[in-house]
């Protein structure tokens, strides 16, 4: 809904800032890289699962080689049994209005969240409690390999008890220790944050960051105009650098790909009311026959002008994805095979059929995601020699979530530094949960490996398990398994940035559109006068 | 052609507008699958002998998809000027009934018109989720007012005339006066107004869609094309929109200046 006012907000927005800027010299960055959040800048709710949290700190940061570093935490350990973590917090901690942080804001942060059913999964815990003011114990059920990924990317909201506590308005006026507070935010247009005196981390070298929430055209056509000093600008239109600004590009394990409904559609409905299920997806050598067909080098060329690679699983290249999990594609020949031996037979009209269905869905994406129109396009396109006819359908998201979730293949993005999001996607606990699994992908022998992965008594012993999840000889979510999913592409992040802007040693970033390039924030220089 | 007579330019008109009609309507034959042949090695290719009007990022030929947007068009807003004529028709016919339903009748058309065309039209085609059948909805759901009221009034005039008395004082009932008498009046009405609707609602339906309220990006509609467009203007691919811009422009002016002769005409 936001579209249709952008230009006119935008300019105003803009208006404002440059008239401002000169007075302010280089204190503020203006910067366009989406990344708002609905819920607001609630952790508990989701917030900072990608990119920074920016107004909290989480216990732990992620180093350039996804290893934990030192944050809140400055040391930790994990119990023998696997059971307990402790955690020594720093003593020099303060939120943004001056009043310290300590454990039993962390125990509060752990316990609520874990009541809240936000994005941070916190099933495994069953209590976190405050052993003094700098020590925290973290006890779970049962052993969970990923839950460190929560010590990554939780941020600590203050307690509820306390003054300037938290509260259910905490989305719309974070209190947190991050090295930014918020200073104003206008929902869909702005977000205005300035400094945290009482950050406990280097100071930041800039006072003021306003954050514009535009679409891709407007961000591109504010880049070209010199209004903002960062843009997010998608694969396709990344060769328009503007003169004055710098490509910046920034590696991802951003992944693009189609989703299969895995349910054949008999008449169920989800608890959203959305239907489920898809009688043509449903069928294994569909699934397997379109993989087959797709040509991923040429999208990555083409719908990413080469920013970007192939992509055939969620994690390539990182220890919990199989290397092995390849294909050489397109083969057409032998995809025709599948079908033919599955018995969809290819008619006059150029379409096939199987007891009178025809080979026809809808591939749903996000109306306002250029990218993942030109991928739907192009994969649609390639495989209509098969005899299969994808339909990109562009919609709204709440219309994708309102009818599209579970019915339509869709074009969904995923990609994180943690193998929990494996177990989101493909185990069929999460079956119709959110976006991760909706299309009811449920295999047992997937999930006994999923299982064994998250007791697992070492990440390589883990490892392990997650890629037979992938494939274990017999079975497996994979291309050579249930062909759950068409991946497509992994995505580089492109930014354009003022060439007098040093954004530093940028890492591997997450899913999570533009937002993620925030991470080392702390780095970025002003280098012209 | 400006000292040229009414006739003859209303006959050019006329032969504009039907050649137009005509290609649009034969357009799903001759045209095949052109407007989605996509071919990677030709993409953002300038106008030339080869591509009339250049491609857009996928290689696909623009002078196809802007004729398939068009013919796109062409049916939306031949559907929601149709649709819309009958709403203000129907509503027309209501008024004469009673003063009560003259005066719900008479508010209705003054709230709408009340209303911004282009806020309600998002507002309607967003609540139904988009899609051609939300934008012919839309469309015909916002335009009818104007032409409501001006057949609301030749009503109100035809029902005092002789003939409408005397056949109501024989007593003819409402509903046979309105059909034998009064609605054949109304048809020149209804397909003047309908005509001077339709450039309206192509107008709107391209804005919709451009606004991302319509059509499908999926979908070769001008809407879209002026959309994709407006990300590649700054690289210099002028092409993408002119071409779209300008087939738009010249469907809407004939149909304008068609209804504009027909409208003297009658």
């Amino acid at each position: 809904m936001a579209k249709p006012s952008q230009p006119i907000l935008l300019g105003l927005a803009l208006s404002c800032l440059v008239a401002t800027s000169a007075a302010l010299a280089k204190e503020q960055l203006v910067l366009a890289i989406g990344g708002e959040p609905e819920q607001g800048f609630d952790p508990l709710l989701g917030w900072g699962q990608y990119g920074t949290p920016l107004f909290q700190s989480t216990l732990l940061l992620r180093g350039n080689d996804l290893s934990p570093q030192p944050e809140l935490a400055t040391e930790w350990s994990l119990s023998e049994d696997r059971l307990t973590w402790t955690l020594t917090l720093r003593d020099d901690a303060r939120f943004a209005d001056g009043t310290p942080l300590t454990a039993h804001d962390v125990a509060y942060t752990f316990n609520a969240a874990a009541k809240a059913g936000g994005r941070a999964d916190l099933s495994a815990l069953a209590d976190a409690n405050a052993v003094d003011d700098h020590t925290v114990t973290l006890s779970l059920h049962s052993p969970r390999i990923t839950f460190i990924d929560q010590l990554l990317t939780l941020g600590i909201v203050p307690h509820a008890a306390r003054e300037n506590g938290y509260s259910a308005r905490y989305g719309r006026q974070p209190l947190g220790s991050g090295p930014y507070q918020l200073v104003e935010w206008q929902e869909g247009e702005q977000l205005i944050v300035e400094r945290n005196p009482h950050f406990y981390g280097p100071t930041p070298a800039f006072e003021r960051l306003v954050f514009l929430f535009t679409g891709e055209d407007a961000s591109l056509s504010a880049a070209h105009a010199g209004q903002v000093d960062v843009a997010s600008v998608p694969a396709a239109l990344a060769t328009q650098l503007p003169a004055h600004m710098q490509r910046v590009i920034m590696e991802s394990v951003d992944n693009r790909g189609i989703l299969f409904p895995m349910q054949p559609a008999n008449g169920e409905q989800a608890d959203s009311g959305a239907p489920i299920g898809n009688d043509v997806t449903a069928d294994l050598a569909i699934r397997q026959a379109i993989n087959l067909a797709v040509d991923r080098e040429a999208l990555a060329e083409v719908a990413l002008l080469g920013f970007g690679r192939p992509a055939y699983g969620p994690a390539d290249g990182l220890p919990w994805s199989d290397d092995d999990e390849r294909i050489e594609a397109p083969q057409l020949a032998q995809a025709e095979e599948v079908l033919n031996t599955a018995g969809w037979e290819l008619r006059d009209d150029g379409l096939r059929y199987k007891d009178g269905l025809p080979a026809r869905f809808r591939l749903t994406y996000p109306s306002s995601d250029t990218t993942r129109q030109l991928l739907a396009e192009v994969s649609a396109e390639m495989v209509r020699p098969l005899g299969i006819e994808m339909q990109p359908t562009g919609r709204h998201w709440d219309a994708i979530q309102r009818e599209a979730l579970h019915q339509d293949a869709i074009l969904f993005g995923f990609g994180s530094h943690s193998p929990q999001e494996v177990y989101y996607l493909f185990h069929s606990q999460h079956a119709g949960n959110g976006y991760y699994n909706s299309g009811f992908y449920a295999n047992p022998a997937v999930d006994t490996n999923l299982d064994a992965a998250q007791a697992a008594e070492s990440i390589e012993q883990a490892n392990q398990y997650w890629r037979a999840a992938q494939w274990d000889g017999t079975s497996g979510y994979g291309l050579r398994g249930d062909s759950s999913w068409a991946w497509l592409v992994n995505l580089e992040h492109v930014y354009f940035a003022n060439t007098c802007l040093d954004i530093g040693e940028l890492g591997v970033a997450p899913h999570g559109h533009g937002w993620p390039i925030t991470t080392n924030l702390l780095d970025w220089r002003w280098t012209c006068d | 052609m400006r000292h040229a007579q009414p006739r003859i330019r209303a006959a050019f008109s006329l032969a504009v507008t039907s050649l137009l009609v005509i290609s649009l309507i034969t357009s799903q034959w001759w045209l095949g699958d052109s407007p989605q042949q996509m071919q990677f090695d030709t993409r953002l290719a300038p106008p030339s002998v080869h591509h009339w009007f250049g491609t857009d990022a996928l290689g696909r030929e623009l002078w196809a998809r802007t004729l398939a947007g068009l013919a796109l068009s062409f049916w939306v807003g031949c559907l929601a000027a149709l649709l819309s004529t009958l709403i203000a028709l129907s509503l027309a016919a209501l008024a004469t009934l009673s003063r009560r339903l003259d005066a719900l009748v008479s508010l209705l058309i003054d709230t709408l018109l009340s209303v911004p065309h282009l806020i309600l039209l998002m507002l309607i085609a967003f609540a139904l989720g988009g899609g051609t059948q939300a934008v012919i909805i839309a469309v015909a759901v916002t335009h009818w007012p104007s032409l409501a009221r001006v057949l609301r009034a030749e009503l109100l005039q035809l029902r005092q005339a002789p003939y409408v008395r005397i056949s109501r004082a024989l007593g003819k009932s409402r509903w046979f006066v309105l059909y034998r008498h009064l609605l054949p009046h109304l048809l020149p009405h209804c397909l003047v107004g309908g005509l001077l609707l339709f450039p309206h609602a192509i107008l709107h339906e391209a804005a919709l869609t451009f606004l991302g309220f319509g059509l499908s990006p999926s979908q070769p509609a001008i809407g879209v094309l002026l959309a994709d467009a407006m990300r590649y203007l700054s690289g210099g691919y002028w092409w993408l929109g002119v071409f779209p811009g300008l087939g738009l422009l010249l469907m809407v002016l004939s149909f304008d200046r068609l209804s504009s002769h027909l409208r003297r005409a009658l």
